[in-house]
């Protein structure tokens, strides 16, 4: 899988959800992708697979795997690719099963549609429920949905991506909706089966946490676009774009001083509709400079493997903005840019 | 460790119970339902019985006195050629059940396929579909019906064509709504993401979820149709002589209604009873399918 870019209007006005995204994933690799909600994350993964909703359009780019262009192909041939080579699981696992059929048969039909046989279909269910961890797999099978546990749909959810060993797995949110325990049994399941089958996966989420668990590299979007990518340790580490570095510090930490206060990052995810100029991240940033107003940053590489799109970065808001010993992160708070003080 | 933990979730001892299951729970537990199903089972094995026994041959001619009122020899009486009306009756529940379940069976037939696609599909196909909904509603029933029969001949095939024609949009329209709901659920989308062929989305996703409307919708359509049919009849555009209808009799039975009651009485009887009972069964069922009346 090389080279994914994707870009998209949706009408009602266009609102730019993935405005010019692109990244690489290699074989077994697992990607994070983390952003707030409507920074386009989901409709990046959802674009991968054509499976855009309703009003949408995937207005240019392209979806390369294995040298063929996912954006060119007929509807047979996408659907043929969806759930074979590239599989998807969703946040909800109460709501993505469907609720009158068997959850076993689901599982079974994620192979019927790529035309296994059923005998072999069934027998590979009860494996994949097996090899998921869902105990009393063949009693399981005959279970409808609303008798497991969420633990135990989000489990057969995974299995049904798995069915037709995909060699890519998207997994968008898979554990916001279950508490915290099943949480990290799933992600450590995740991580097994990363390692093990050599599925590469995709990994949405809006939690670093589950990134910094999972993944060995991320990508940061902000209002539809990357703003900042590298390897996970790295951008932990140091991470270059205010952005990430203000969603790393809004983590709650378990070695923080009890009085302390859980930052948040001031004010609203921009609206898509009409995007603010320049840099979309400047209207929240503490760090901006005047350019952040009028200039749009581009992608550039800032250490090894890691690039950001910002004019200021960390490395030199840290030398000369005080970042570090910065308690008030409200806009402009580090560098003294207003926007009232500009015109 | 992991597995420690869910080998607990395994619970105490579910009930096994489907929708389906729940919903014969609720259904046996409404009285009124439960009785209109007993009477319509009756009136099957009286339809089924009629095939090879009635008392006299419906059509047989001056069995009894004419107009004779109701007598042990004639439990029902007999009408203006002296035929016994019990032995027309249950045949009329013949020409009745086939008319309401045969209309029902192709009215889903057309509906169910022309509704899941416009609503699944949506764009042109289901302007078009809704369009042509809307035509066929502004044009009477009846009139539609009795200009079929008359251009196709009375039979009772025609006549149940004719029905289907003036009745199919009800469940194309509740199947449409319904599709359109359902394929906004997170399962249709990831059904799709799985690759399912799009036959297996409309009636392996799809249909399953609207069942329960659908069966509530053909239910109340029987009545509807059995209505329909007596009131073609009636008019004598129906069944035609020598085969009874309900409608037909009762047609016959008006002419005669002050000298001869009886002969507009029974027919009218079992017509309303048995129009009763579907609909008591399909409110019935609606309660039993409804999903969040979970009692």
């Amino acid at each position: 899988m090389r080279d994914l870019r994707t870009q998209f209007a949706t009408d009602a006005g266009i609102v730019k959800a993935v405005d010019g995204v692109s990244f690489e994933l290699f074989p077994g690799e697992s990607l994070g992708i983390v952003g707030e909600s409507g920074s386009g994350k989901s409709m990046t993964a959802l674009s991968l697979l054509r499976l855009v909703p309703d009003p949408g359009r995937i207005v240019s780019g392209q979806v390369l795997f294995h040298d063929q262009d996912l954006l060119q192909l007929t509807g047979e041939e996408i659907r043929e690719i969806r759930g074979r080579d590239i599989a998807m699981i969703f946040q909800d696992p109460q709501s993505s099963l469907n609720p009158v059929l068997r959850t076993g048969f689901q599982v079974d039909e994620a192979m019927l549609a790529h035309g296994k046989p059923k005998q072999e279909a069934h027998a590979r269910t009860v494996e994949l429920l097996k090899r998921v961890r869902i105990p009393a797999a063949e009693s399981r099978y005959k279970d409808f949905p609303h008798q497991l546990s969420g633990g135990m749909r989000q489990r057969a959810m995974i299995a049904m991506g798995l069915a037709n060993a995909p060699a890519i797995l998207i997994a968008d949110e898979p554990t916001t909706a279950l508490d915290v325990t099943v949480q990290a049994q799933i992600l450590e399941l995740l991580g097994d089966l990363n390692r093990e089958l050599g599925t590469a996966i995709i990994m949405i989420t809006h939690n670093m946490g589950v990134v910094a668990g999972l993944c060995s590299r991320v990508l940061v979007m902000y209002g539809g676009q990357i703003v900042e990518q590298g390897p996970v340790d790295q951008i932990f580490d140091s991470p270059q774009h205010p952005y990430t570095w203000s969603l790393l510090r809004s983590i709650p930490r378990v070695d923080a001083l009890r009085h302390e206060r859980l930052r948040s990052i001031e004010g609203l995810a921009p609206d898509l509709l009409r995007p603010p100029s320049g840099c979309r991240f400047h209207p929240r940033c503490p760090f901006r400079i005047e350019k952040c107003f009028t200039d749009e940053p581009r992608l550039e590489n800032v250490a090894a493997g890691q690039d950001a799109a910002c004019w200021v970065t960390m490395d030199r808001a840290r030398k000369e903005m005080g970042a570090d010993s910065l308690v008030d992160i409200r806009p402009g708070a580090g560098s003294g840019v207003h926007p009232g003080e500009l015109r | 460790m992991a597995t420690a933990a869910v080998a607990i979730v395994r619970p105490l001892e579910l009930e096994q119970a489907s929708l389906w299951s729940d919903a014969w729970r609720r259904l046996r537990r409404n009285r009124l339902a439960l009785v209109a199903s007993i009477y319509l089972v009756l009136l099957v094995v009286v339809a089924l019985v009629a095939l090879v026994y009635t008392p006299f041959r419906m059509s047989a001619v001056g069995v009894a006195a004419t107009y004779s009122p109701p007598s042990a020899a004639h439990l029902l009486g007999a009408d203006e050629l002296g035929r016994d009306i019990l032995s027309r009756l249950m045949v009329g529940a013949q020409v009745s059940l086939i008319v309401g379940v045969g209309t029902q069976l192709l009215v889903l037939a057309v509906g169910v396929p022309i509704g899941l696609a416009a609503g699944y599909y949506k764009g042109w196909f289901d302007s078009v579909v809704s369009f042509v909904i809307n035509v066929f509603y502004g044009v009477p029933d009846i009139l539609v019906a009795m200009i079929m029969v008359f251009l196709l001949g009375p039979s009772l095939t025609n006549i149940i064509i004719a029905i289907v024609v003036t009745r199919w949009m009800d469940m194309a329209r509740l199947v449409r709504g319904q599709a359109l709901s359902i394929r906004e659920r997170e399962f249709v989308e990831a059904a799709r993401a799985s690759g399912a062929r799009p036959l297996k989305m409309l009636f392996g996703h799809i249909l399953p979820n609207a069942l329960g409307p659908i069966i509530v919708q053909a239910t109340f359509g029987i009545p509807s149709a059995i209505l329909f049919e007596a009131f073609l009849s009636f008019l004598g555009v129906g069944v035609q002589p020598p085969t009874p209808s309900w409608g037909s009799m009762a047609n016959e039975g008006v002419q005669a209604i002050q000298y001869a009651p009886h002969m507009v009485i029974a027919p009218s009887i079992a017509l309303s009873l048995t129009l009763m009972a579907f609909n008591f069964l399909g409110d019935g069922l609606r309660d039993a399918l409804d999903p969040r009346s979970r009692r």
